[in-house]
Order: structure tokens, then C-alpha cells, then sequence
């Protein structure tokens, strides 16, 4: 095979999900003398991509997309083994999550949460109902890069909006970027309170992350 | 055109928002939103006569449509009157009626075809130690109305969840990788909560309601669809209540990924296989649901929900009453829905989509 058989390969190898090929074509690669990023950036994480576009149609189910993940990082693991310990694939972020004070809806957070993980963020899930003091408390212990809340009802939305306010007179505000979702949540509602991101479903809420982090 | 200027006709987003929209912005926006049903749906794009007639609805210059005179179709409600009774933030008007007085206007004032008693929480699970309270209150509004009468409540296997219920969260699970307990989590929860909502329904039944509706099927994903379809099998074999069933979202979400109803896999069925298992689990009427995206306009939000819909129509072989409301069926994602665009939605879901009732 050459270079973009393989990049193909890789792709195609996370979309099956199949850890044994993945690890197996990660190898060659290597034994190829592939640039060991190029292959995860343009091969590995291509096919994870389109395992969370399938996700979002429905043709995927949220095991099948750890599943796929898992598959991703073991052949990651081989191929970061070639990589000087100072490029070696760090965590993307940290990313702290939880549904506000009031609310006790966590299923999209939940899954929010996987994919998250799924794309290399060290994710800390405060879970449900959570004070908005625990937020602030929690992104100061753990230097949040990203703070996301979720709230599916019109009542406990306004917890993100004062959530923002908790953030500043913290003092941790400029640090951080903020995310919100959740089923009442719009775009309209984020650059109203003054948050950094909006996204309507967990694919969305991962490229948004991506983005923020990446600045 | 007057000296060459555009006409911008007054339209909404799928928050709510008014914005004006070229007619070839509208135009456009129609087309993308049946493409992109056609695509994830993989069903057949709207035709171009039908997309004509959705852009002549967004570009009409009222405030209200309505269907041709002789294609009125049934209207049915989910909720419970929560709409009067209920307090805004639940999109209610807190208007202080009963239960029964709210159902009662309901069919005299608003003309329902029917109507349905529900719990102010309106999951099954908290029903269950206050049956008597609801047979109670069924019993009453049975004896002043005509319309059918209804018991409604969501299946919302979330309930049965850790912090709420007894079993492990799958949203816990999941995010660690937990894969087999978040499964079994969800088999165990599927079972009680079946359990439960056939010892409801049955007591409803014993009381002599109308019939069942199962309102936000799938909310939790394919366990909670699984439940659902295996407790209309065992009503529609035991009972002689009309059931139907109402969905949560245009494709059911995979949190399990490998449940099957008679050889199918549910997890990421869209509306047009959704309804073939509720008819082969012998319910009545099937609510298909498809979500409104804020982000777009409502000529996007529209064309799509009525190009899924119909899609589920031409196969359905029960009567189709899609959900058309707050975030669902084109219509926009607001606690009062404008109705503006709830018309229009109706319309198009009607006069395209063919459904029986709303």
C-alpha cells in the first residue's frame, strides 16, 4: 500500500471499529517511515470524524462510537511511541461539564461528555443539578479550559446566565471559555449572556470545543 | 418589484426570532431542508410542486393560514390541558382550572377530537403510587364529555436511573467506557419500567378510558422504544384500549445500539420504520416527531419535517397524528409558539405530508 492506501485504510479500519486492524495498520505505517502525526491527523482521526457524523444521523450508537474510540487510541498509543516525548499526543483540553442547579436532565450532557473524551479532552462531569458555585470551584481545581452547561428547561437557563456572572467575579472568567446547550438553548440565548459558544447537538459541541481550545 | 428592489418577506428562525428572507432565500432554504431530510432519512426529497406549495405558504402575507375547506383533519392533544393549567415556564398560561374543568374547555371551547387526563408530571413512573388518584379523575371526566378520553403519560426510562430510580445511569457509564453495565443498566430499567406501564394502562382500563397514549417514545433511546412496543403488544392483546404512541425525536437514539423489536434494530430508525413497529406491536395511532434545528430558518425546519413525515405517512398503515409543537413538526423552538409559523407548519403537514390528525 502507499501513503493515502494507508491513510484510507486507517479512516476505514475506526469506522469499522476494529481495534486489531487499526493497531495492525499503525504498525506498518510506522514501518513505512510515515510521519506518525500525519497518519493520526489525516487517517485515524478522519475516521473518527465520520464515526460521529454517522452518530449524528443515527446510524451509530453511542457504545459503537466508544467502541470506535477505543480503536483509535490504541493505534494512537502505537504510533505516539515514535514521536519525541515533547510531541507525544497531549490531552486537547480540559473540559468541565455539568447540568445546572434545578435541572436534572443529563442524557445529551452524557453524551456530550463521551465524545469529548472520545476526541482527547480530559472531561470532569460535575453531573446534574449542580450549584453554580460547584462550577466555578471545580474549573478553578482542575484549570478548566472549557466550562459547558446544560439546561433543558426555560427556568434553569437562566442558571448559564448567571453562571457567566460567577465566572467573572471569580475572577476566572478570561481564562475560560464557556459553552452552553441543552433543548431551549439557542444561539440567540449564548450571545445574550455573553457565552462563548452554542451547540445544538454533541457532534456540534465537540467542533465547537475543538474550536475554542485551539483558539 | 418596485425600481428593482427585492421583496423580503416577514419569517421566522427555529428559535422564534422574526428575520425577513428574500423569496429566493426562502426558496433555498426549503430545498436544503428537504435534501437534508432526504439524506439523513434516506427517503425521497420533496417534489417541486411541493416545495412551490411550501414556499407559497412562508411568502403569504398572513398571519394565519388554514387548510382547503374538506381536508380538515383530527386534532388530538398531548399534555394533559397542561397548556391552561400549567405554569409558562412548561409553556402553560396558568390559568386556574382543575384537570377536569381544563379538559372540559378543551373539548367545548378549543374542539378537540380528543382529549387526555395526565399527571402534572406526566411520566409513568411517579403514577404508579397514585393510580387510584388518576382512575379517580378518569372516571369523573368520563362522565361529562363525549370525546374520547385518554390517559397519557412519557415512558422516560430515565426515571428509572440513578439519581431518580434504582438502577445505574448509562450517562454515567457511558463517558468511562463502562459499555456492559450501561447495557444492562438499560435492559434491567426497559423491564421495570414496562412492568409499570402496563399495570397503569390496565388500571386506566379498568376505569374505562379510551385509550393510552405513550407520549415522547425514545426520549432515553432504543431501551425505552423496546419497552414501549413490547407494553403496546401486551395491551393491544389484552385490552380493548386505543393506543397510541408518540415519539421523541426523528431517529431513535442508540444509547444500547443492539435491542431489536421482531428482528429489527431500533437504534437510529427514522419516522418510516419507527411507525412499521408500532403497527406490528398493534397500536393505533403513531405521533412521528421531528426536531426543530434553532439555527435555521423555519422554511429549512419545515420542508424537513414534512419531507420525514410524509415519508412515514405513505407507509403508515394506522393513522399518522405527527407532533406539531414547541420544537417539533417545523415548528419553531419557543415557550409560545408563534402562530404564525404553527399554522403553517400544520398546513404543510396536512396538505403534504397527508397525515390523518395533529
Amino acid at each position: 500500500m502507499n501513503e493515502q492506501e494507508i491513510l484510507e485504510a486507517t479512516a476505514e479500519s475506526i469506522i469499522a471499529a476494529d481495534e486489531e486492524k487499526a493497531v495492525e495498520l499503525a504498525r506498518q505505517a510506522l514501518d513505512m517511515g510515515l510521519d506518525p502525526n500525519r497518519v493520526i491527523a489525516q487517517g485515524f482521526s478522519e475516521g473518527m470524524k465520520q464515526v460521529g457524523d454517522l452518530f449524528e444521523r443515527g446510524q451509530r450508537s453511542l457504545p459503537e462510537v466508544i467502541i470506535a474510540s477505543e480503536a483509535m487510541v490504541a493505534a494512537v498509543d502505537i504510533l505516539s511511541e515514535a514521536l519525541p516525548e515533547d510531541s507525544q499526543s497531549k490531552k486537547v483540553g480540559v473540559a468541565l461539564l455539568g447540568t445546572i442547579e434545578g435541572d436534572v436532565h443529563d442524557i445529551g450532557k452524557g453524551i456530550v461528555a463521551t465524545l469529548l473524551r472520545v476526541y482527547g479532552f480530559q472531561v470532569h462531569d460535575l453531573g446534574r443539578d449542580v450549584p453554580l458555585d460547584d462550577f466555578v470551584a471545580k474549573a478553578k481545581e482542575v484549570d478548566a479550559d472549557i466550562v459547558g452547561s446544560s439546561a433543558l428547561m426555560t427556568t434553569t437557563m437562566l442558571g448559564q446566565k448567571a453562571l457567566e456572572q460567577k465566572l467573572r467575579d471569580a475572577g476566572v472568567r478570561d481564562g475560560i471559555r464557556t459553552m452552553v446547550g441543552g433543548a431551549v438553548v439557542t444561539q440567540y440565548w449564548a450571545d445574550k449572556i455573553g457565552a462563548d459558544a452554542y451547540a445544538e447537538d454533541a457532534q456540534e459541541a465537540v467542533t465547537k470545543a475543538l474550536e475554542l481550545v485551539e483558539g | 418589484m418596485k425600481g428593482g428592489a427585492i421583496t423580503r418577506h416577514r419569517t421566522r428562525m427555529g428559535d422564534g426570532r422574526v428575520v425577513e428572507m428574500s423569496t429566493d432565500e426562502i426558496r433555498a432554504d426549503i430545498e436544503a431542508g428537504t435534501e437534508d431530510a432526504a439524506d439523513k432519512g434516506q427517503i425521497e426529497p420533496l417534489t417541486s410542486d411541493e416545495q412551490d406549495y411550501i414556499l407559497e405558504l412562508m411568502t403569504a402575507p398572513y398571519r394565519v393560514v388554514a387548510v382547503q375547506p374538506g381536508n380538515e383533519v383530527v386534532l388530538t392533544d398531548d399534555g394533559s390541558a397542561g397548556a391552561l393549567y400549567g405554569p409558562q415556564s412548561s409553556s402553560g398560561t396558568g390559568t386556574p382550572v382543575s384537570r377536569e374543568q381544563a379538559i372540559r374547555v378543551y373539548e367545548r371551547g378549543f374542539c378537540l377530537d380528543t382529549m387526555e387526563v395526565g399527571h402534572p408530571d406526566y411520566s409513568f413512573r411517579p403514577v404508579k403510587p397514585i393510580v387510584p388518584m388518576e382512575q379517580q379523575t378518569i372516571e369523573s371526566v368520563l362522565q361529562s364529555t363525549i370525546i374520547p378520553i385518554y390517559y397519557g403519560a412519557m415512558p422516560n426510562l430515565a426515571l428509572y436511573y440513578d439519581p431518580d430510580g434504582p438502577f445505574g445511569n448509562p450517562a454515567d457509564f457511558l463517558p468511562k467506557a463502562m459499555i456492559k453495565e450501561a447495557r444492562e443498566a438499560q435492559v434491567q430499567a426497559a423491564e421495570v419500567c414496562r412492568r409499570d406501564m402496563i399495570y397503569i394502562s390496565k388500571k386506566m382500563a379498568e376505569v374505562g378510558a379510551d385509550g393510552i397514549n405513550f407520549d415522547t417514545t425514545a426520549s432515553a433511546g432504543d431501551a425505552e422504544f423496546l419497552a414501549t412496543l413490547q407494553t403496546v403488544e401486551e395491551l393491544a392483546n389484552t385490552t380493548d384500549l386505543s393506543i397510541e404512541v408518540g415519539m421523541a425525536s426523528e431517529f431513535v437514539l442508540g444509547m444500547h445500539g443492539e435491542l431489536e423489536y421482531q428482528g429489527k434494530r431500533l437504534a437510529g430508525m427514522y419516522p418510516h420504520d419507527q411507525v412499521k413497529m408500532v403497527e406490528a406491536a398493534g397500536a393505533h395511532v403513531f405521533g412521528p416527531a421531528v426536531n426543530t434545528s434553532t439555527r435555521r430558518s423555519s422554511a429549512w425546519n419545515i420542508a424537513r419535517a414534512v419531507a420525514l413525515t410524509k415519508a412515514c405517512s405513505q407507509v403508515a398503515t394506522i393513522p399518522v397524528h405527527a407532533n406539531v409543537g414547541m420544537g417539533v413538526g417545523g415548528v419553531p423552538m419557543s415557550e409560545t409558539p408563534p402562530i404564525d409559523m404553527v399554522t403553517r407548519a400544520s398546513v404543510a403537514m396536512v396538505e403534504i405530508a397527508r397525515l390523518d390528525g395533529l
